[in-house]
């Protein structure tokens, strides 16, 4: 269908290197149609962003050639410059300003048109903000601040930027406005994604959107067509309306390689001997949270708490790390009972270790790898009566658990700052497979990043779990659940509906 | 109403005053009332308002701007070099040297990624230097500008009349342009201001510009009114102080939320504190002790309130 129109953005041979030596993007021809909704599928690290990036003006490339409904434009050297040609990124994280107020973020770089003699007209920001968010059905208060609205209405906001300041800047009223989504869903729970993809759809008669992300069934759910990217090159191009693709084939583009013998090594790892208890809930209740949680967890176990965003879920882990605190009920931990309003401190101090795999709250990003590891390990690297820290012992640590989690970075000394999403997941865990708690709790383990570092992270906790470590998991991705648990708790409304093997997990999911 | 729920509720500082108020009313009845000790708490406000009002626009920004002792001390000493040759239009030096102080002092901060807060610092104490230097060790007064230090009436000092168009000013940058918006912009996510297309580097010069000039305006009139002579010594009070009104009225340190008119009610706050101490003849220490404590507990109430915000 796409061949006979003309695309509304082309770019050709595009290359952009870091630093002079990082290759981000190598000779990338990509095209968009208008009123279409384009994916860009590959790893992190893949370029992915950066190539978001150059099209909406914040990088410029080293070379390469821009068409713009056929014509040969200059690359767009800043965001404004960009949304006048009518195309404006929606950022992957820190797009919100959060102590604006609605209709200020809407406006945001675009107040000469609301002001006379540097006078802010505020009633027409505001109706020019009300407009918009009415035309494209989001409801929340144009007087409210930005850090009050809930994270999917935000998400949402910032597309109404992106199109309102396409407006404002882009004269020719005929042209598509183009909206650039970076990892739109990472920070969304699944039944807001669906919400976000609807949005999508209904707004795609009159804008087109470029759609990055990782997560493959949700980009086949609905994209028109897709380019994948690995290690800087469009690998693979699919138009999806035209093609039928599985996310088998799409994840072999992506890596490079095939998952499936990964996911059938799970049944390999299940025991026969059902080992003690470990950890025994009984009557746990929080208000408004959840209410009368028991179960009872082995040793080398992996618990599954499933459900959706809003379901307890968190809370109830939260509550097993000591960050959040219970109203009523008992926790026994290997026999004793664990105090109210506990910190993390002393449950670390019992063996009960927090993953979480929101990025930024595990690392100390401008240590080394090595330090990073032996922040949860100093007893092991300190020696000489507990004074000095011994530097070769923390870099022999750090080598074996970069090589058993494949943590691609020149030394153990590099900082972490400098390592990609993947990567930086993967210290996290690493810090937890040297430390070896008894339970190790996890919460979302692999948001966020690509397929080939989530599948090291899987083999490293299926590896830990051999090795007798509990676990208790809650995570966005079904699929984990199958992969990791052994016993599944399916949790609605912050009560327990039913206990369920990743086998009927699986089952439901499909009918679902 | 709603309007006025939502003032107290983003101005938790308006019940410390009000409490305040009311009970230095019941200690000192007749005292804390009396002409002298009202006119006394107005012109403490305008030293705290007038020396806060620039460093609230950085710090909204998300930085610091501690220039304007410095600014002060060294401006002094100017003045009184040139009162001889240009008489009452000496002065205006104050303006001009905030305005390049600030300017430098963004450009520094912008192309060297100096630390706002070490930057300015070091400025105040080498015009502290500076003004030593060049007073040969003493205040040195400038006399004249009687109509800044008139009293309007017994309660009001002519200068909290002049100072409204300043304070006014202040606000209506901050509230009512873009320059505003985006310094709160850059105060609450600066990376997020960089994509919507802000070129944050100039507005960053920008601000420590306004800051320095609003000090430097701010002086023409705090001059005269503190004794026409600035001192040669660096006193920690005067450099502490003006962050407290800013603090203490709801402007934190981080930046991206607050503003002028918080600082103004700050700054009228500690000042109401300063003189309702005062009052009470303790031992000078005691007085520093209190305050401190009054002031740590009002901004600990106070910050309590701000749910959702980011505190410091």
């Amino acid at each position: 269908m796409a061949s006979e129109k003309i695309p509304l953005l082309e770019l050709k041979g595009v290359n952009k290197t870091f630093n002079g030596v990082v290759r981000a993007l190598i000779d990338v021809n990509i095209c968009l149609y208008p009123g279409e909704i384009l994916g860009i599928v590959g790893e992190n690290g893949a370029g992915k962003s950066t190539l978001m990036k150059i099209l909406a003006g914040v990088l410029p490339p080293d070379s390469g050639e821009m068409y713009f409904l056929g014509a040969k434009v200059s690359f767009p050297r800043n965001p404004r410059e960009a949304a006048s040609r009518g195309i404006a990124l929606v950022p992957q994280e820190k797009g919100v300003i959060p102590h604006l107020k609605v209709y200020q973020f809407l406006t945001l770089g675009n107040e000469d048109c609301f002001s006379s003699f540097g006078r802010l007209k505020i009633g027409e920001m505001r109706k020019t903000a009300e407009k918009i968010l009415s035309e494209l059905n989001i409801d929340c208060d144009t007087n409210a601040y930005m850090y009050e609205l809930p994270l999917p209405v935000q998400k949402l906001v910032e597309i109404a930027k992106a199109i309102l300041t396409i407006r404002v800047r882009c004269r020719n009223t005929k042209i598509t406005p183009v909206v650039i989504l970076d990892e739109p869903t990472a920070p969304l729970a699944v039944e807001h994604r669906k919400h976000l993809f609807e949005f999508m759809t209904k707004a795609k008669e009159h804008t087109s959107f470029v759609f990055v992300s990782h997560i493959i069934p949700e980009i086949l759910g609905f994209a028109d067509r897709i380019y994948v990217l690995r290690d800087g090159r469009v690998v693979a191009s699919h138009n999806l309306r035209e093609e039928k693709l599985s996310e088998e084939d799409i994840f072999r583009e992506i890596v490079g390689r095939s998952s499936s013998e990964f996911l059938k090594r799970r049944e390999s790892v299940t025991r026969e001997t059902p080992w003690r208890v470990l950890l025994s809930v009984r009557n746990l209740s929080k208000r408004g949270s959840y209410y009368n949680v028991s179960f009872d967890l082995h040793e080398g176990e992996c618990l599954g708490l499933f459900g959706t965003a809003g379901s307890g879920k968190a809370e109830i882990i939260k509550t097993l790390a000591g960050i959040m605190d219970f109203d009523e009920g008992e926790v026994v931990f290997d026999g004793r009972s664990l105090r109210k309003g506990e910190p993390p401190y002393m449950r670390l101090r019992r063996g009960i270790g927090y993953f979480s795999g929101e990025t930024g709250k595990e690392l100390f990003l401008n240590w080394s790898i090595a330090r990073n590891l032996s922040i949860l390990n100093l007893e092991k690297v300190i020696t000489l009566g507990g004074i000095i820290l011994n530097s070769k012992k923390e870099e022999e640590i750090a080598e074996r658990v970069m090589r058993a989690l494949k943590i691609k970075a020149p030394s153990p000394r590099t900082e972490c700052y400098s390592l990609s999403g993947g990567n930086k997941q993967k210290v996290s865990v690493g810090k937890w497979m040297e430390r070896k708690p008894r339970l190790l709790l996890l919460e979302d383990p692999t948001i966020g990043i690509d397929v080939g570092a989530r599948e090291d992270i899987y083999e490293a906790l299926l590896e830990m779990k051999k090795n007798g470590i509990s676990m208790v998991l809650v995570s966005d991705d079904p699929k984990e659940y199958v992969l990791l648990c052994d016993r599944i708790l399916y949790i609605k409304g912050g009560r327990i509906e039913k206990t369920v093997t990743p086998e009927e997990l699986e089952k439901i999911l499909r009918e679902e | 109403m709603r309007v006025f729920l939502r003032i107290f509720r983003e101005n938790f500082v308006i019940f410390v005053l009000l409490a305040l108020l009311a009970l230095f009313s019941i200690i000192y009845p007749q005292k804390f009332w009396s002409p002298v000790n009202i006119s006394a708490i107005f012109r403490q406000f305008l030293r705290l308002s007038l020396f806060a009002l620039g460093p609230t626009m950085v710090v909204t920004m998300g930085s610091m701007d501690l220039t304007y002792v410095g600014i002060w001390m060294l401006g002094g000493v100017l003045t009184w070099y040139l009162h001889p040759k240009l008489g009452s239009l000496a002065i205006l030096v104050y303006p001009l040297l905030g305005l390049a102080t600030g300017l430098l002092t963004g450009l520094v901060q912008v192309k060297a990624k100096i630390p706002s807060f070490i930057l300015t610092l070091s400025v105040t104490v080498s015009y502290w230097g500076l003004t030593a230097w060049l007073s040969g060790g003493y205040p040195r007064m400038v006399r004249g500008y009687r109509f800044i230090t008139t009293s309007l009436s017994p309660y009001v000092p002519m200068a909290l009349v002049l100072a409204i168009p300043i304070m006014a000013s202040a606000i209506f940058i901050m509230k009512g342009t873009k320059v505003g918006t985006y310094l709160y912009a850059i105060g609450s996510n600066e990376e997020g201001a960089e994509l919507s297309g802000i070129d944050t580097r100039k507005y960053k010069i920008l601000a420590f510009t306004l800051s320095g000039l609003f000090t430097g305006v701010g002086l023409i009139i705090l001059f005269p009114l503190l004794g026409g002579a600035a001192p040669t010594e660096l006193r920690l009070g005067n450099l502490v102080e003006p962050l407290i009104a800013i603090v203490l009225g709801g402007t934190p340190l981080v930046g991206g939320s607050g503003g002028p008119e918080k600082t103004l009610l700050g700054a009228f706050t500690f000042a109401v504190i300063q003189r309702g101490l005062g009052l009470a003849f303790l031992k000078p220490e005691l007085v520093n002790l209190l305050l401190g404590l009054i002031v740590l507990g009002a901004i600990f109430v106070g910050t309590r309130k701000l749910k959702g915000m980011i505190v410091t």
